[in-house]
Formats: structure tokens, sequence, C-alpha cells
């Protein structure tokens, strides 16, 4: 115990450091959205801003397409997750609840399938997309969204389901309700923070998703956040305080809203190993 | 899934047996899906690596493995497989490394141990596009305040064109993927070694022990599934990282970061090679299925 007090004034000082190199990137996202362009490129750059530049907020709105793309991540990421929850509450349910011919080897399937990467399948997505007309569409990114996020999900819920008792359904049933009835009025209720962690997650994983949306969207109309800062950089000067700015505020709900589910999101991906 | 949660005991009765048609029509959306959107573009895309196909991706000829055979054939193809061998190996390795001792340093008790792990989390709560924009600023060699502040700290004198240069560059692109996985693999070693029991220690420290024998001894052997799974799933996402290099460099330059998600990409969107693009994923489907088997079999056992 004694030797557990002399280290950690150590451990302190150790953590901080590796904490400060670790938001090294943020801090230097706070240092420029609030410079004026000018100050932006100026050689040797400095940390702390001359005249702090809030204007750079209101510019994002009026004088770039920002409210746009802000407007189009949303309905893309509300889409997916409403989409992955219609489809994923009851495959999850029959998972965790019955027993039936070829229900290991679906478990496996949805298990295996979210390990892949999007880009084996974006290929063919990219033509059946094309062939429903839906390039360049909400509906298009929705869909393929969707498929990434559905495995995931549909594992994580029935694991949810999994810990309520049977009992609770069993006597619901014998009172007369129907199936649908339990599950709408009992099971829904009680797994509703796992539900809550489910549509989380579902909505960050949409909201940061690129690579379909660098495939499938042409006009700024449909552009979603993470593109539209993209094509942004790819001019021959990048007005990096606009783009510091709109990350700002892209990030922050996103990182409070996964710091919420961070704790379930581990426990569902690692599974029993933490239990130990 | 977290602490309190029991599974529910599995009896067997009328209510497991007697209503799979039920089950059937629960789970048929969310199937029928998958086989639309995942597993029907799997198969296609393994047909097309067999087809000669037009600049739309449309497939024209059967040529059955000649377009492996070409591939085969590229220099900048083995190179390419090698570069992402050794880009997921040393990414995976660092990411280990270092959430270890994150963990290991934040397993001692003190005050503010719940504000640096929250802090620590924050480079994989971030979106990662957006993560990737923003290295490409901090990079910048003449503007960004990474390289002013190597220089105002003595650290470097003439500090790299870190993204202009192929050395600097993959060291650059993959230090953002590293930082990016770092706060998952802390995350999961710290779980794991809170779930060790405090007993164990005390009594090494009872017989002597040191830092290093508790170490070896209590906390890896405590953490092995953990360890385990982690990095089979870092593994994965390594080998999986799209967004990181084609923000930052395209792969370039001069191929000095192209891995194979991101040549399958150049050649099936900018190129409009969709049979070598084909072959490729086809190529990367089999790589992942065989780690994401390996995971699965694993993550079964430990649930049962």
């Amino acid at each position: 115990m004694k030797r557990q007090k002399a280290i950690k004034p150590l451990v302190i000082v150790w953590t901080v450091i590796i904490v400060i190199f670790l938001l090294f990137p943020f801090f230097v996202m706070i240092s420029t959205m609030l410079k004026s362009g000018n100050e932006v490129y100026s050689s040797p750059p400095y940390w702390i801003p001359k005249k702090i530049a809030f204007s750079n907020f209101i510019k994002i709105w009026t004088q770039h397409p920002f409210a746009i793309y802000f407007r189009n991540s949303f309905i893309i990421a509300a889409g997916t997750t409403i989409l992955t929850t219609i489809l994923c509450v009851p495959a999850a349910y029959a998972v965790s609840r019955f027993r039936f011919f070829g229900r290991k080897l679906l478990l496996y399937m949805y298990l295996v399938v979210q390990m892949f990467s999007p880009i084996i399948v974006v290929i063919a997505l990219f033509k059946i997309i094309a062939r429903l007309h839906l390039l360049d569409t909400y509906l298009g990114l929705i869909l393929v969204n969707t498929v990434f996020t559905l495995s995931f999900v549909t594992w994580m819920l029935s694991g949810y389901f999994k810990t309520i008792p049977v009992d609770i359904e069993e006597a619901a049933l014998i009172d007369g309700c129907t199936r649908i009835q339990t599950i709408i009025r009992i099971m829904i209720p009680i797994a509703a923070p796992g539900l809550v962690t489910t549509i989380i997650y579902s909505f960050i994983a949409s909201w940061n998703e690129f690579m379909f949306a660098l495939t499938l969207v042409q006009s700024v109309a449909k552009t979603p956040l993470t593109l539209g800062l993209y094509n942004f950089v790819g001019r021959y000067r990048t007005q990096w305080e606009f783009l510091t700015a709109s990350a700002f505020l892209a990030i922050i709900p996103i990182i409070v809203l996964f710091l919420l589910i961070e704790k379930q999101l581990v426990a569902g991906i690692v599974g029993g190993a933490v239990k130990g | 899934m977290t602490d309190g949660m029991q599974r529910a005991p599995q009896r067997k009765g009328f209510f497991w047996t007697t209503e799979s048609k039920l089950a059937y029509l629960f789970l048929l959306p969310a199937t029928v899906y998958l086989l639309v959107f995942m597993i029907y573009p799997i198969i296609n895309v393994i047909i097309m690596s067999l087809f000669q196909t037009n600049r739309l991706g449309k497939m024209i000829d059967f040529t059955g493995f000649k377009n492996y055979r070409d591939l085969f054939k590229q220099q900048v193809f083995w190179e390419v497989i090698l570069r992402s061998i050794y880009w997921t190996a040393l990414a995976v390795v660092v990411k280990t490394g270092f959430g270890m001792m994150l963990a290991l340093l934040l397993n001692v008790k003190y005050k503010g141990r719940k504000v640096a792990r929250t802090l620590i989390i924050i480079p994989w709560a971030s979106s990662i596009p957006v993560s990737a924009m923003l290295w490409t600023w901090v990079y910048h060699h003449e503007f960004g305040l990474l390289n002013y502040s190597l220089k105002a700290a003595g650290i470097l004198k003439t500090p790299p064109v870190w993204l202009g240069m192929p050395y600097s560059a993959f060291f650059s692109v993959i230090w953002v993927d590293i930082w990016i996985g770092i706060p998952f693999m802390t995350l999961v070693f710290l779980a794991g070694m809170q779930s060790i029991s405090q007993d164990l220690y005390e009594a090494a420290v009872v017989d002597g022990a040191n830092a290093f024998q508790k170490f070896f001894h209590i906390t890896l052997p405590g953490i092995r599934d953990v360890l385990l799974i982690a990095t089979l799933l870092s593994i994965l996402w390594t080998f999986n990282d799209f967004n990181v290099i084609y923000i930052m460099t395209k792969g370039g330059p001069v191929g000095s970061t192209q891995i194979l998600i991101t040549y399958i990409y150049e050649h099936t969107f900018e190129w409009m090679k969709w049979n070598y693009g084909a072959v490729m994923a086809v190529i990367t489907f089999i790589i992942l299925s065989i780690i994401a088997w390996i995971y699965a079999r694993f993550y079964f056992k430990r649930e049962e």
C-alpha cells in the first residue's frame, strides 16, 4: 500500500502528459476556429488568437452551405436509425426468445457480417442503387447505411432481451395478452435502456459515415457533413477557420452521445470476455 | 452484457418449441434485407471478378480467372498486399502497447481518474473523417501548429513535410489510425484489469513479488481473453481503415500509403477498372471472413 502511494504522483503526471498529447488535434481545432482567415495563414503560426473571431460560427451558416450539410446528415442519420430499429426489434426478439432451426447459423451470420468492410459490397451496391434510381438521394444512403448498422444492433438488442426473465412474459401471455402486445407493453419498456443505446449507436454510425456518401452522392443538396467538409479541404486554399468551426459543431453532440453509451458498446463488442 | 445482467433461464417448455413460425416471421424483414444488400452484393462481386467489365461496371465477357492472373502479375499489387500487412501489424502492435500502458496508468486509484478516462475516449468518440481532416491541418508543414510546437519546444529544428514525402506520409497516416484505436484498447484492457481479484495482488505482495512479476503472472493471464478478442477486432478495423488514408493522402504520395482497401476504391471508382476492384474485394472478403470467423468462434465459446 505504501508503494502504491509513492507511485501515485508519477502516475498522475504521466496520465496528464498523455491526455494532453492525445487531445493535441482538438487544441489545434479550438485555436483555429477562433482565428480570422489572415491569422490562420500567418507564418509562423501561433496558438492564442490575437482577436477572437466568433464570426466564423456565423459565416459558416450564412456564406457556406454548412446548414444544408447539417440538415442532410441529420435526415440520413435519423432515417437510418428508424429503419434499423424497425428491422432489428423483431429480429432481436426472435433470436433471443425462440428456438428454431437455423438459429445458431443466423447468429454466426450476424456476428461475421458486422465485421465486413463496406468496401467489399460498395462495388455492387453502387450498381444496385443506380438501378433503383436512388443515386444522389437520401433514401439511397439510408438503405446502404442500414446494412452496416443492422447486424450490430440486432446483436446488441438480442443481448438485452435475453436478460429479461421469461416468467414476466409468460405471465402476460397467460393473462391473455398476444405475443405482439407483450413485446410492445412489456419487452420494449423493460429493454428501453438497451434500445436507447442501439438508437444512439445507429445515429452516430451514420452521422460519421463517409465512403458511401463519397460514392453515391453528387449534388450539394444531398451532401452530408463528412463529405461536405471533405470537399472543402480539396480546394486550393482551404479556409481552415470555417472547417474547424464546423468540425467543432459536428463532433460535440456526437462525442456527448458516444460517452453516454461507451460502456454498453464496449461490453457488447467484447461479449463474455470482460465478465472474467 | 453490463455487470448486473444475468442470462435468462433457458427453459424448455411450450415457450421455446411451438412458435417457430412466428420466429421466422419476425426474422424475415432483417434477413431479407441482409440477403439483398449484403449477401447478394458479395455474390455479385465474386461473379464480377470472373468477367471483363466496361467503364460503367457492366459485365461483358466471361474470362474465368484471367483478372486474377493479370493482377497477380503486377508488382504493385504485391507491394500493396505487403503494405496492408505491415500497416495492420505495426498499427495493432502500437495500439496494443499504448493501450496497455494507459490502462495500467488508469488502473491506479486517484481523484480525477474518471475525468482522465473520459478525456482519453474522445479520439474514438469523435467522427473519424473529421479527425482525419483535423490531422491534415495539424500536419501542415508551414501553418500547422505541430511543426510550430516542435520547433518552439526545440524537439525538431527542421520538421519534415509530414504528408508530402513517402516515408513520413506513411508514418503520419498510420499514427492517426493508431490514435483513433488507442481508446478502445485502453477501455477494454482496463475493464479486464478491474475484473481481476485484488486478493491475488495482495497475496503476491506477501510473497514478495515485484511490479513486473505481478504484471506477468497476474495481470497478463487475467486479461488474456480480453487481449485476444480486442487484438482480433483491432486487426479487422485497422485492415479496413479507408477513411483515414483516403482523406489524408488518397494513398499517395507515390502510393506510399496505399493499402488493399483504398486500392480497391481507386481501381473501381477512379480508374473504372471494376473487374480488378472486384478481384481485390473477393480477396479482402476471404481475409476478413477468416478473421471474423475466429472472432465469432471465440465469442460464442465465452458466451456459453
